[in-house]
């Protein structure tokens, strides 16, 4: 298997979270599984994003044209790492409706304006975004019990909000 | 054992299960979460290990290797440019050697991620004639921690490591040793002076000849176990691909897009090599091409007709590696004819995505001691030299003229104040570098009567790389205030306020001082906190959030080009809006900031789940 996966947002938004929950997918299924950070110099508010390659993989970088899926926390994080989506791909992305059209699968929900209605708090962003591309993404390679699985082995006392955050985002995409 | 591991984490364990129980170091990205990801093991295991920072890279070099010569097992952890810190202690180090193990990891940023410069420390090694490591993976990083501190034994001479960020910051299901079976050597040091005190000329005369035979030694030992069996099994033909680190994986996926094939070797020990043996190798090919980064380390080394790489144009010279860049040296030396498969589609968006520049985060206390500095010291008659931390991102709101290196502040407010003495130089430092480097130059510009004025950014703490503790908070606390009255000057004080004229005010004061004196540095220590730190920051944060009122915001962009907190930005009424999301509540922006007071309370804010 080769699947690469781009997680993109901002300092602060639990990007580095969903790459250790899909490095736990991996280990679980004994799949190969590298990935890296690319951060700047901010704590908090800086761009972020994360680079996970699952398979037969010796670098751990995405390069352009390559990643089978974005997953965008933040619209304009999304767009910014454009490049690296390949032909095909799919772009998992949290915009408001304004959010451009582009020559790729785009499955788009307004997760902030949930957040804000109040149906999760908004450090759960991560998780219901990947909710959201369990949902939506034909070919993702874990399935929702993998996942589930392995948030609890990340932290069994905070699993259960994550599991249901999760549920919440793949009930939405229906 | 599998286990899914950062880079850091899996040196972290190599040292542990290669025994090696003194780790000393200094912060610094991308090396800081290997010395305390010692610490955890050391809580979790209850290990009887000392994994401290030091004051400085020069000082935990020292301690390491002061264990190592005593027949410890020893380990010094920095990033790149904190070794040319401990450069002095490791030129030497590297002619008297050591009884235990001295293994210094020194970790790469190729591409400027988060370091001043893109220097190789390969080519230090090299210059420091000690052997050096260069780990592709975070297994090979676990691996050749544990081969490092055996070398090191074997040779007893300082090892290093050196990973790449994309090393450190990578993360792997790694295999390592199922258990812990911890055995440190016994700590006992031999009084040898000859050796431990070799005095100029003939003892260190004598040990760099010493040092010359363990090169030639350690390069025939690289030969015989890293390299001959690779060569051995290598077929020859068009193109010999010779890469080390990450080039080897970045080589190695490239080639298999591409569909192409040719013998790849990976240099384990980038130095010292065997050169004659590896050119002699060369005869079975027309080409060999080098991949390493960030400096053609390797490539000078082994330098031949037949060699291309960076000094001949052929691979970039700069920023970090990438798959596309070893396409198209394929593509220069004619070993690949077809597209460029890395080149993405354009695509038109119809607008360009607005930049993230780097930023001090919401609520930091930073911004508003910026903030009220650049008040009293105008911007026009200043001239503000800063250092290397967070509040370097100070340079978003104009409130920075120059950055050096760490420490370099206050050494810079000398020579400014020397050569313009027009201008008021007005020079900011964090708690963190001051105690790394800054106290030297503080004591020079009081002895010679440099007149500028100094403030200290206290924060307690190393914020930039992780918040790693400064030495104002452990064992036995070091407060900066004495340490400058200890100079025989005043330190004034001022705690931060989130009421922003109290701080507008303490620098009037300051300033007034300032204006009186008319020989020496005006110092002065700001208390503050980092947002981030859990232990200290709910005891300051006052959880007030603001909002904006739209009738008052007449879109002056004060707040977006002067105090420029991230949750501001402008709506599609052209109006000042804040993001609840990042905004921290600490009040900051109510006074002041805003001429037309637009900032008020949220009452409403929806509390963060916290
Ligand atoms: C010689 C050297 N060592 C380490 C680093 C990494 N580094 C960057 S900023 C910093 C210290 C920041 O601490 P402090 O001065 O307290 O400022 P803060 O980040 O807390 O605002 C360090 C250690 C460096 N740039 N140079
Ligand atoms: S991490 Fe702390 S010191 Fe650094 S910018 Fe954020 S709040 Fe300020
Ligand atoms: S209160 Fe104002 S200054 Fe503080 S974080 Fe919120 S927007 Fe920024």
């Amino acid at each position: 298997m080769k699947y690469q996966v781009v997680i993109a947002g901002f300092g602060g938004q639990g990007v580095v979270f969903l790459v250790k929950v899909l490095a736990i997918c991996a280990g679980n299924r004994d799949i190969a599984f590298l990935g890296t950070e690319n951060h700047g110099m901010s704590q908090r508010g800086g761009a972020v994003s994360c680079d996970i390659k699952i398979g037969d993989f010796t670098n751990p970088v995405i390069d352009k044209n390559q990643a089978d899926v974005i997953i965008g926390l933040d619209s304009n994080e999304s767009l910014r790492n454009i490049a690296f989506l390949k032909t095909g791909g799919t772009m998992v992305v949290n915009a408001k409706a304004d959010y451009p059209s582009l020559p790729f699968a785009v499955a788009r929900v307004d997760a902030n304006a949930k957040a804000l209605q109040g149906a999760f708090p908004i450090q759960g962003l991560n998780v219901y975004m990947l909710g959201v591309a369990l949902a939506s993404v034909k070919d993702f390679p874990f399935s929702i019990e993998e996942v589930k699985n392995a948030i609890m082995q990340m932290n069994p006392k905070v699993a259960q909000q994550n599991i249901k955050i999760l549920q919440m985002a793949m009930n939405d995409c229906k | 054992m599998k286990q899914t591991l950062m880079g850091n984490d899996a040196i972290a364990w190599g040292l542990i299960h290669a025994n090696v129980d003194m780790v000393s170091g200094y912060p610094g990205t991308p090396s800081s979460e290997i010395l305390s990801g010692v610490q955890k093991i050391k809580k979790m295991l209850s290990l009887p290990v000392y994994a401290e920072w030091g004051a400085n890279e020069k000082v935990g070099f020292e301690v390491a290797y002061a264990g190592a010569i005593a027949g410890k097992r020893a380990c010094a952890t920095m990033k790149q440019v904190g070794l040319n810190v401990a450069s002095d202690a490791l030129m030497s180090a590297a002619y008297i050697g050591n009884l235990g193990s001295m293994l210094l990891v020194s970790a790469d940023d190729p591409g400027f991620y988060s370091s001043q410069t893109e220097q190789d420390s390969r080519v230090f090694a090299k210059f420091a004639r000690i052997p050096v490591l260069d780990p592709s993976t975070p297994q090979d990083a676990y691996d050749f921690t544990k081969l490092g501190v055996e070398l090191s034994e074997k040779f007893k001479i300082p090892v290093m490591l050196r990973p790449v960020m994309r090393v450190c910051h990578a993360r792997e299901i790694i295999e390592m040793d199922d258990t812990t079976e911890f055995k440190p050597n016994e700590g006992k040091f031999v009084r040898d002076v000859p050796r431990w005190g070799a005095v100029p000329r003939d003892g260190r005369f004598a040990q760099g000849l010493d040092q010359l035979e363990r090169v030639e030694v350690i390069a025939k030992y690289n030969w015989d176990h890293f390299l001959k069996p690779q060569f051995d099994g290598c077929k020859g033909g068009e193109l010999l691909i010779i890469t080390s680190g990450t080039g080897y994986g970045f080589t190695q996926e490239t080639l298999k897009d591409l569909g192409l094939e040719a013998d790849v070797v990976k240099i384990i020990m980038p130095y010292p090599l065997p050169v004659k043996e590896i050119q002699a190798c060369f005869d079975a090919y027309d080409k060999v091409l080098i991949v390493e980064e960030p400096y053609p380390c390797i490539e000078e080394q082994i330098a031949h007709p037949k060699v291309y790489g960076k000094n001949t144009d052929t691979v970039h010279k700069i920023d970090e590696m990438k798959k596309e860049e070893i396409l198209k040296a394929f593509q220069k030396i004619g070993f690949y004819k077809g597209e460029n498969i890395y080149e993405a589609p354009k695509i038109d968006l119809g607008f360009s995505v607005p930049a993230r520049p780097p930023a001090l985060c919401p609520g930091c206390p930073h911004r508003d001691v910026y903030y009220a500095i650049m008040k009293v010291f105008k911007r026009k008659k200043s001239i503000y030299p800063s250092d290397i931390g967070c509040y370097t991102l100070g340079i978003a709101q104009g409130a920075i003229d120059s950055l050096l290196c760490m420490g370099a502040s206050v050494a810079m407010a000398s020579g400014y104040s020397i050569a313009d003495p027009s201008k008021d130089v007005v020079a900011t430092i964090g708690d963190g570098t001051f105690f790394h480097s800054g106290i030297p130059p503080l004591l020079n510009a009081i002895y010679q009567g440099h007149r500028f004025v100094l403030v200290i950014l206290d924060n307690s703490t190393i914020a930039m790389t992780g918040r790693q503790v400064t030495p104002s908070r452990v064992h036995q606390p070091i407060d900066i205030k004495k340490i400058v009255e200890g100079m025989g000057v005043e330190c004034m004080e001022h705690h931060y306020s989130h009421h922003m004229h109290e701080n507008v005010d303490f620098f009037k004061k300051v300033k007034e001082k300032y204006d009186q004196s008319t020989s020496g540095p005006t110092v002065v220590v700001v208390r503050e906190f980092c947002i981030l730190d859990a232990e200290r920051a709910s005891d300051f944060v006052p959880n007030i959030y603001v909002k904006v009122d739209e009738d008052l915001c007449v879109a002056c962009d004060q707040c977006t080009t002067v105090y420029k907190c991230p949750p501001m930005s402008y709506n599609d009424k052209g109006k000042i809006e804040i993001d609840p999301f990042l905004c921290a509540g600490c009040a900051g922006c109510l006074e002041i900031v805003c001429p037309t007071d637009a900032f008020v309370v949220d009452e409403n804010y929806l509390k963060k789940g916290k």
